[in-house]
């Protein structure tokens, strides 16, 4: 058993497989919430499966759990090996394995039941959050002393965004999540909604961001077989994503209270965005030019290219519903549930999953057990997500014109309803594929064809 | 420029901790949490109640601010930095599933909150609400508790006007069903009460009005009437026995200005609601035509006094013949 938490990446194994059991279980939640949303009264005796409480443990699940844990997975691998040296201490992120995933059953097992602190994306009570940090710590501590071992003296950008995603981390969490407030998790008043978006920013900006673009940056070069496009463009896209991710979070609130210069900043800020994002989209879709034929034909690699185009797409839209007089129309409805699927999913999901199929080879000593399910999971998905965007946007403007002229919610619900009997009948699909997806790699652990010691050898030098 | 460890870390953390100062260090040097003029301290219950609004995620189909374009519930009062003083913790909400509950104190009286939480579709036939019933009585009264303090003094003020008529609404029922009806009609400005429904009673008009009926009354009328839907569990006094009006024409044939004007208008200290936000002109008139044809048998569309007949009515005579009463013979 001790043999087994040395064995080298069997962390980042675990941290696979455990992100592709947590997609499962979020999209169970996601399908009983888009449920109840179309039909209140399904279940109405379960209490811990009344919309109020099922709908975070869906979204902690997903972003936590699916995205969250199967991106640090990747990282686990791609730093030691980008580094040309080994994890320094595999027990020591087993340990970040276990807290880690003990924070994420604490929503299915807590906030069914009332414990939670109720801020979204930030509903983890305080123990949680103590683990969560303790987990983070770990993990910081792990790649540091792997960077410290080196054997390969060039950073790759990879290493940047895996180790400041956790560097950001460690000082986002317990700020957005007031925790020297340990009962309440919040900041009395309206400053409270300043605290809660600076994490609820964040955590997809400063921690799923930087993971999916750090794994973007591995895979396809390496599928591709060449050198990335621009280190310069790899620096500044790095180097503006911290400097103005960070302040953004006030575009949540645009329309509340808040101080007026604090809404300047997070508009001026969020359309700089673009900037960043294009030179991050460029550069990886220059690195893959006039090889699209191998890389779009790759089935990982094919996630994670389709991730970049929905991270385009995410981030026109961003800016856009920034804008403040836009917003009446757009905020407060199913469109920004769109924008959030899409990038989640669209984005963080599609590269997780690619990465994920990618490196399995290389830490399981296997071959992926079924090509053709990748491709079958992709469609499921992209079919899905495709729907989802469409059907939530239209739901949103729906709703956000109709309030605007002066309905009341009330009228608009039953307008609402072919929109939402739309998407949970999509959500099967995005259900289906998860399942499919973690067959896949449980046959893949137990049934793939060993891969021969030249043939790993080659797969790690790339494709 | 060469990317090392040191710099890596050193310069992602000084650029990350400038950056998160200027968004959350400036604001808390700043911001200054002074209490608005509807601000007041909550009281232990609503306390209670705004950490079961908390754990049991309200907050993610209702949000709590007022913005300039507003329209439903709340809308006289653009939300304000003091309004949330020491809560803790306010959370703002991004997605109006629900309608906003900034200003819900005082919407309605108790009785409907209560039946409301236990199952939204009573009071709200068509709401996406979920159930609340299994918290129990107790935790319901805290919910309800706190809702009615949402909004502050301005609440409170309302909550004021709910509770005299609540104990006058009370009275009056409790003085059996035609005391009730004489004391609700006397509610209704004199110049409504001798009004009849000026748009005729066709057909369409009837369906129209059925529609409405379904979706905004029926499990507090009853699908005949008779104030015996599901919300009648509940509520005190319950709602109205359309049927019982039959005998309470007004001058023995009036009754749609008194429709149109308690709809619109609803009965503040009863679970009945204003619809004046929900439903326009046209809608509480069909509304008003279809509670008359079918519940008493009777409307006075298109009865004098009339005006000029709107460009789209089509001939259209009303056939309802008013009730025989008692000791005096119909019309
Ligand atoms: C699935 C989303 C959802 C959740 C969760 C939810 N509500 Fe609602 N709520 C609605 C909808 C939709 C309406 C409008 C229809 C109605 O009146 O029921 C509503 C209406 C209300 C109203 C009446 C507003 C009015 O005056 O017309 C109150 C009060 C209310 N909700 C309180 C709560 C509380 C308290 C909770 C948590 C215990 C909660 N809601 C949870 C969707 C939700
Ligand atoms: C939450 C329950 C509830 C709902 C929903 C409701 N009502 Fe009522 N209604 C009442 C109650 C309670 C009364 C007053 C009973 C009393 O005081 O005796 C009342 C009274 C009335 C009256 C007054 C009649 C009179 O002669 O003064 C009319 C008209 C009426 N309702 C119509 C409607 C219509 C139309 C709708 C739907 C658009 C509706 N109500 C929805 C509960 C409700
Ligand atoms: C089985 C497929 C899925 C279904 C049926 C589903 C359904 C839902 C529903 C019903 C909501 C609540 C929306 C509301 O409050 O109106 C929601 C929210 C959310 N879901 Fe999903 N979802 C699915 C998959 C996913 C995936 C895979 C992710 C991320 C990887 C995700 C991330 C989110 C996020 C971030 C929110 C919060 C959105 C917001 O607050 O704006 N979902 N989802
Ligand atoms: C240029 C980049 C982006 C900009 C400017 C931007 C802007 C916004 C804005 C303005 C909102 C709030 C909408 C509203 O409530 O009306 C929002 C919501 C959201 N965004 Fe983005 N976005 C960007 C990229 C991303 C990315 C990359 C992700 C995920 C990895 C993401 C995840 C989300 C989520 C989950 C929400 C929903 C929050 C909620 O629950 O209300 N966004 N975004």
């Amino acid at each position: 058993m001790t043999r087994y938490f040395k064995k080298p990446n069997s962390a980042s194994l675990a941290f696979m497989v455990a992100g592709a059991v947590w997609f499962v279980v979020g999209a169970v939640y996601g399908m009983f919430s888009a449920i109840h949303l179309v039909s209140p009264e399904f279940l109405p005796e379960v209490a811990w499966l009344v919309f109020g409480r099922e709908r975070p443990v869906h979204v902690n699940t997903m972003l936590y759990g699916f995205v969250g844990t199967m991106l640090i997975g990747c990282g686990l691998y791609c730093v030691p090996m980008l580094l040309r040296t080994r994890l320094w201490s595999e027990p020591l992120a087993w340990g970040g394995f276990v807290l880690w995933n003990l924070v994420i059953l604490s929503g299915p097992l807590g906030f069914a039941f009332g414990y939670t602190q109720g801020r979204e994306y930030s509903e983890y009570t305080w123990s949680a959050d103590m683990l969560l940090m303790v987990a983070v710590t770990l993990i910081i501590i792990n790649l540091i002393m792997t960077i410290v071992h080196r054997t390969e003296q060039q950073l790759y950008v990879s290493i940047w965004y895996f180790v400041a995603a956790f560097l950001w981390t460690a000082g986002n969490y317990p700020i957005g999540n007031v925790m020297w407030h340990p009962a309440t998790g919040a900041m009395p008043g309206l400053i409270d909604s300043i605290f809660l978006w600076f994490w609820g920013h964040n955590l997809p900006g400063l921690f799923i961001t930087p993971l999916a673009t750090g794994a973007a940056y591995f895979v396809i070069p390496r599928v591709a077989r060449t050198p990335l496009n621009s280190h310069t463009l790899s620096l500044l896209g790095f180097w503006l994503l911290v400097a103005l991710y960070t302040h953004i979070g006030g575009h949540h609130v645009l329309q509340s209270p808040i101080p007026n210069w604090l809404k300047a900043v997070s508009i001026v800020d969020s359309v700089a965005m673009v900037v960043p994002v294009t030179i991050v989209v460029l550069n990886l879709w220059l690195t893959a030019r006039q090889r699209g034929a191998v890389v779009w034909g790759d089935p990982a690699a094919r996630l994670v290219m389709a991730g970049i185009v929905w991270y385009l797409i995410t981030c026109i839209q961003g800016p856009v519903q920034s804008l403040p007089y836009l917003q009446r129309v757009t905020h407060f409805n199913n469109w920004t549930v769109g924008h959030a699927h899409i990038a989640m999913l669209g984005f963080g999901g599609y590269i997780a999953l690619g990465a994920m199929y990618h490196i399995l080879p290389m830490v399981t000593g296997r071959s992926v057990y079924s090509a053709r399910l990748i491709n079958l999971q992709f469609g499921l998905i992209t079919f899905g997500l495709t729907g989802f965007f469409l059907v939530l946007t239209a739901a949103g403007l729906v709703q956000g014109t109709s309030w605007n002229n002066g309905e009341t919610v009330y009228r608009v619900l039953p307008q609402l309803r072919p929109f939402m009997v739309s998407r949970a009948a999509l959500g099967i699909f995005i259900l289906t594929a998860s399942i499919i997806g973690l067959i896949n790699l449980i046959m893949t652990i137990t049934h793939g064809r060993k891969l021969a010691p030249e043939e790993l050898d080659q797969a790690e030098e790339g494709l | 420029m060469k990317m090392t460890p040191a710099l890596l870390i050193v310069g992602a953390l000084m650029v990350f901790w400038a950056s998160s100062f200027i968004i959350v260090g400036l604001p808390s040097l700043t911001m200054k949490d002074e209490p608005s003029d509807i601000w007041r301290q909550l009281t232990p219950d609503e306390q209670a109640g705004l950490r079961l609004y908390v754990q049991n995620g309200c907050s993610y189909c209702h949000s709590r601010y007022i913005r300039i374009n507003d329209w439903d519930i709340g809308a006289e009062r653009i939300a304000q930095s003091g309004d949330y003083v020491g809560q803790e913790p306010a959370i703002l909400g991004t997605e109006r599933t629900g309608p906003d509950l900034s200003q819900e104190g005082g919407e309605h009286p108790d009785d409907w909150h209560i039946s409301h939480f236990n199952n939204p579709r009573f009071t709200s036939p068509i709401s996406l609400m979920p159930s609340w019933k299994f918290l129990g009585a107790e935790k319901i009264r805290q919910l309800t508790a706190f809702v009615q303090a949402m909004g502050g003094k301005m609440a409170d003020s309302r909550m004021k006007r709910q509770n005299h008529y609540k104990r006058a609404a009370i009275a009056a029922f409790e003085a059996g069903p035609d005391g009730n009806i004489t004391w609700l009609h006397s509610q209704v400005p004199e110049v409504w009460r001798k009004m009849p429904n000026p748009y005729p009673a066709t057909e369409a008009s009837l369906l129209r009005g059925k529609r409405i009926y379904q979706d905004f009354c029926i499990n507090c009328h009853g699908p005949i009437g008779d104030g015996q839907g599901m919300a009648a569990l509940q509520t005190y006094p319950p709602p109205l026995n359309f049927t019982t009006l039959r005998r309470h024409l007004v001058e023995n044939k009036y009754i749609g200005g008194i429709f149109y004007y308690q709809i619109m208008n609803g009965v503040t200290g009863t679970a009945m609601p204003y619809f004046k936000k929900h439903l326009e002109s046209e809608k509480i008139w069909d509304l008003s035509n279809y509670l008359g044809v079918t519940f008493l048998g009777f409307t006075d569309a298109n009865t004098d006094p009339r005006g000029i007949d709107a460009a789209y009515e089509e001939e259209w005579k009303n056939n309802y013949q008013a009730p025989e009463l008692p000791g005096q013979p119909g019309k």
